[in-house]
């Protein structure tokens, strides 16, 4: 049995998978979120669920929450020590997160060659200044840290003065740079690094609240993974020291869910339409694309891996109003909808009125939209269908830019420009609230295939419970300096001058096999897949002196099994 | 976070699956590094810096410039298609007011790619810059446009292209051609005898730095640009001037290429050679693209950047105070066109200027042997006539009535056409008629 739970922003929804039994969905419960008091939320679905299943057959739960998230966006996070190593290029300053941010002179270049050394005075005087702060954590970032983490390691040396990974009596923890992924982009990592620290505290504090709660309710032996935005899990000991991959894993969940539902080959377009927006994400062959580089978070970019989902306020509790002769819904939520209690007419008011759907009180609806409509002297059909019709649009014509964005990713080789793979959906796929009311609609827009899955409604919960455990690294070698580095490891090892391009793929699925081994995830080899590989000859006067090698290699996100539809 | 003053666009197309041969240095590994250190920089999250995907140049966006013998496919290859395409988006991102300015970091470079090709010359195969302008010229009108090149090569295939062209601005700043491939790019150079002073070649001395170079273009090509009030700027940006560049011996800095971006303000800028790949390219890439973008570049060095040690002597900065002095009368008061005897520059006989060439292709190892003729129109800026020849290859001839052709040199240059079909000395004729649109090409 697996149980999937997804903290929302209003609701936390639970469910219990059984996949003996064609991963049939054995309960579900929706309780209130209780910002305040998250664990609650959590203890609360799970006690319902467990009322109607046999604890000990319970083997995997798999968590997504807003901790983190809130606590950056309600800036309850904690003050943090970054220290950088940036050497010449942008001025580091432009990147600074925090108060205590730290550059020390420094550099290492684009080979992974240390130009200058780390100003250990200083170094010195920053850690102290810190300190004196009673600053705790520290966030260790060097410019091409990905490329040779030297610096780094000697920053966390001086931080903390202990050689292993526990916390001492000088800080408590320490976030480097190169850890959180082998991606090339230092304000990135910086920014990253910092969050990463800034809600590490908090975060543990929870993932040992959520560890005692199981084991109060018998629960221990179960293995806790924890959503993350990519669409994927980890266990939650890794979690642990990788607190910011938790963030807006909100929106995976219910990707991971539509994956689970259904059974996408195609390229499509899953549209979740919520209270307040609709969550609109591609897929490409069956899967889901991923945002380039990472996520923003606030208008800080990051390297957190997260699936590419464009959101646009448009939702069932949107407001209609007219302007003019133009009908508009949304962007704003002034309250919920007529019919169930609300002031201002929204899109479910209006789908009421076309009968689209029944949601509360139809008739609050009907009279609400005429009220509004004779005070912009039109007729209530027309008002309700414009509204319909302008919310379909804007759903529509979000998706076609979005798509457009897609097809226009830059390429870098001859090959792939003139292949020119295009994202061309086939389908779309509806869920949320107001999905079934707006699929006519829809399909008139997009003029593809519409389809509305079953249990839609909590599909987020059931993405988070099928969800498995995705790892990705990169791997970097440089024969001509004997060097093979893969950052997120912070695994080194010397290579031969013969060390070629399919040695580095195979050690990169060998690493990553073994890595999610020593994490209790199996995997089967041909989840493991080289999503980059590519091979530099490098030339020095008119000979090759080295071969420059980059290789990335993934566990795509995917779920254990779809539900029912064998 | 960072902020770009001016929205810059970037189309970065490494063509990391094409190279001459595998040592040459126009090979994949070329932009590797820079690549490395502006995803590095971050500098496509600068907030007003924009990625994107270059387009594909068509066989009419080619034969709008060159005479392409045989034809175009068989001179080009498809990453030559792209590198055009992606100056040709960079233009139309600006063209458009989709961005302020934009910088194509494509490869390989044009810029010795003269009006006819029968290959490739100094690694280069079409002129890139060119394809571009006449794009621009054909999709937004005709404009006044100024090329400024900063490329240590003298830019001769940009300067062909546009030699009878008053509309056109030709600028190289360049090692002196006494001391560097191709040999050309002196100060006499000055343009056919239309378009005088419309071609200002700036000779610089082995070992010019920064100082040298700025103040080059603060005395000489800043005056000129305000006196030609072109639409657009154009920056051939070339970065082998650069001290660890190992075909070349200028002194040239990161700091000093961003400089001068920062104080020419170009439209577009286009990349052409530059071959330190690991100690320059990265550094100066990054150092244009921030100065472009009007972003704090005081910070970009190269690793083992000494000013000290590369600053020039006082002789090489007297010698280009005096090229300050010099040059500029060349473009304010040209000279009349010499039509002496020497049929090398070009003689003038009745109303045709007639010029015999040799081109070596040294990248192909071809030899062509050329002659030129041009009418000398009152009306217009004449019709334009080449008879070449590669190594022992057939005659070909090409044909162009201008933009601004007059009715007896349009119909003059058709009545060629036909002469030429009829008489049959000419295994291959292209017709590039820039009034009507109209291109048109024979024997293949």
């Amino acid at each position: 049995m697996l149980l999937g739970i997804d903290v929302g922003g209003t609701h936390t929804d639970g469910v219990a998978v059984d996949l003996e039994a064609d991963a049939k969905v054995v309960t579900s419960c929706k309780v209130i979120t209780r910002h305040d008091d998250l664990l609650s939320s959590v203890t609360e679905a799970l006690e319902i669920i467990l009322s109607e299943v046999d604890k000990s057959s319970v083997t995997q739960l798999n968590l997504s929450t807003t901790l983190s998230t809130n606590a950056i966006v309600q800036g309850k996070t904690e003050d943090v020590g970054v220290i950088v190593s940036a050497g010449p290029g942008v001025d580091p300053h432009n990147y600074m997160p925090c108060r205590d941010f730290h550059v020390i002179d420094g550099s290492i270049d684009h080979r992974g060659n240390e130009v200058r050394a780390l100003s250990t005075r200083q170094l010195t005087e920053a850690i102290d200044s810190c300190r004196d702060n009673g600053v705790r954590v520290f966030a260790a970032v060097g410019k091409f840290s990905t490329r040779n983490p030297r610096h780094e390691n000697f920053i966390r040396r001086s931080v903390c003065q202990c050689r292993d990974d526990e916390s001492c009596e000088f800080a408590d923890f320490v976030t480097l740079g190169h850890q959180l992924g082998g991606a090339l982009n230092f304000p990135r990592r910086v920014a990253t690094a910092y969050f990463n620290c800034a809600v590490w505290r908090l975060y543990n504090d929870f993932a040992s609240a959520v560890e005692r709660a199981l084991d109060e309710m018998g629960l221990a032996h179960v293995k806790v993974n924890i959503l993350k935005a990519d669409g994927g899990t980890m266990p939650l000991p890794q979690s642990r020291k990788m607190p910011v991959q938790s963030i807006f894993s909100g929106p995976a969940a219910s990707v991971m869910g539509i994956i689970a539902l259904t059974d996408i080959f195609h390229d499509s377009v899953i549209l979740d339409i919520g209270g307040t927006t609709t969550d609109i994400a591609v897929f490409a062959d069956g899967a889901p694309l991923i945002e380039r580089e990472g996520i923003a978070i606030g208008s800080h970019p990051t390297l957190v891996t997260a699936l590419k989902v464009h959101s646009i306020g448009i939702g069932g509790d949107s407001v209609i109003s007219v302007v003019g002769e133009e009908v508009r819904v949304g962007p704003n939520r002034l309250g919920p909808s007529v019919c169930v209690g609300g002031e201002r007419v929204t899109l479910t008011d209006a789908l009421n009125c076309e009968g689209a759907c029944e949601v509360g009180d139809v008739d609050a609806s009907r009279n609400a939209m005429a009220a509004y409509a004779e005070k912009h002297s039109m007729s209530p059909d027309k008002l309700a269908s414009a509204a319909v019709a302008a919310a379909s649009d804007a759903i529509h014509t979000a998706t076609k830019d979005l798509l457009d964005e897609i097809n226009s990713k830059p390429v870098y080789t001859i090959h792939e420009l003139v292949e020119n793979k295009r994202v061309v959906p086939k389908k779309v796929y509806l869920m949320g609230g107001p999905a079934k009311a707006l699929k006519l609609d829809l399909f008139r827009r997009f003029q593809l295939s519409t389809e509305v899955p079953e249990n839609y409604d909590v599909a987020n919960a059931i993405g988070a419970a099928l969800t498995r455990t995705t790892w990705e690294l990169e791997l970097f070698a440089d024969t001509q300096r004997h060097v093979m580095f893969i950052p997120s490891l912070s695994y080194r090892e010397n290579v031969h001058t013969s060390y070629d391009q399919k040695d580095a793929e195979k050690d990169a699925v060998n690493q990553l096999t073994m890595q999610l081994d020593s994490m209790g995830v199996f995997l089967e080899p041909e989840d493991a897949q080289i999503t980059h590989t590519s091979s530099f000859n490098m030339v020095e006067g008119m000979s090759q002196v080295g071969k420059n090698i980059r290789v990335k290699c993934q566990v795509r996100p995917g779920v254990v099994r779809t539900t029912g539809r064998s | 976070m960072l902020k770009a003053k001016n929205n810059l666009g970037i189309i970065f197309f490494p063509a990391f699956d094409w190279a001459i041969s595998p040592t040459h240095p126009e090979r994949q590994e070329r932009l590797l590094y820079t690549q490395d250190q502006l995803r590095e920089e971050g500098i496509f999250d600068i907030e007003g810096v924009r990625e994107y995907k270059p387009d594909v140049a068509t066989t009419e966006d080619v034969e709008r410039v060159h005479f392409c013998f045989p034809e175009v496919s068989s001179v080009t290859t498809r990453s030559h298609m792209i590198s055009a395409g992606g100056a040709m988006k960079a233009a139309d991102l600006v063209m458009e007011g989709e961005r302020d300015c934009a910088f194509a970091m494509v490869r390989p470079p044009g810029h010795h790619a003269m009006k006819v090709v029968h290959g490739s010359r100094g690694f280069c195969n079409i002129n890139i810059e060119a394809v571009m302008i006449e794009h621009i010229r054909e999709k937004y009108g005709h404009k006044r446009v100024a090329i400024v090149d900063t490329d240590c090569h003298h830019g001769d295939g940009t300067q062909d292209v546009y030699w009878h062209d008053p509309d056109t601005l030709f600028i190289s700043i360049h090692q002196d051609g006494r001391t560097l491939y191709p040999g050309s790019g002196f100060p006499q150079e000055l343009g056919g005898p239309n378009a005088m002073g419309r071609t200002i070649n700036i000779p610089l001395p082995p070992n010019t730095s920064d100082e040298g170079f700025l103040m080059a273009m603060e005395r000489i090509v800043m005056p000129i640009l305000e006196d030609f009030k072109p639409d657009l700027i154009i920056n051939s940006a070339g970065q082998d001037n650069h001290f660890t560049d190992p075909i070349t011996n200028m002194n040239f800095s990161a700091q000093g290429y961003a400089a001068l971006n920062e104080m020419l303000r170009p439209d577009i800028a286009v990349l052409e050679g530059g071959y330190s790949i690991q100690g320059a390219l990265p550094y100066i890439n990054l150092g244009i693209c921030l100065a472009m973008a009007g972003v704090d570049y005081s910070h970009v060095r190269e690793p083992n950047y000494r000013p000290e040690q590369i600053k020039q002597d006082a002789r090489t900065t007297e010698y280009i105070e005096e090229l300050c002095k010099q040059l500029p009368k060349l473009y304010f008061d040209p000279p009349a066109f010499d039509a002496g005897d020497d049929s090398r520059q070009g003689m003038i006989s009745g109303d045709t200027y007639v010029r015999h060439r040799q081109v070596y292709y040294d990248t192909d190892g071809i030899n062509e042997v050329q002659q030129e003729t041009l009418t000398l129109c009152k009306k217009c800026r004449g019709l334009f006539k080449v008879e070449t020849r590669a190594d022992s290859g057939p005659l070909c001839l090409g044909l162009e009535i201008p933009i601004d052709a007059c009715p007896d040199c349009r119909s003059r240059g058709y009545q060629l056409m036909e002469d030429g079909l009829i008489k049959g000395n000419y295994r291959y004729m292209q017709m590039i008629n820039r009034k009507d649109k109209d291109y048109v090409r024979h024997g293949f």
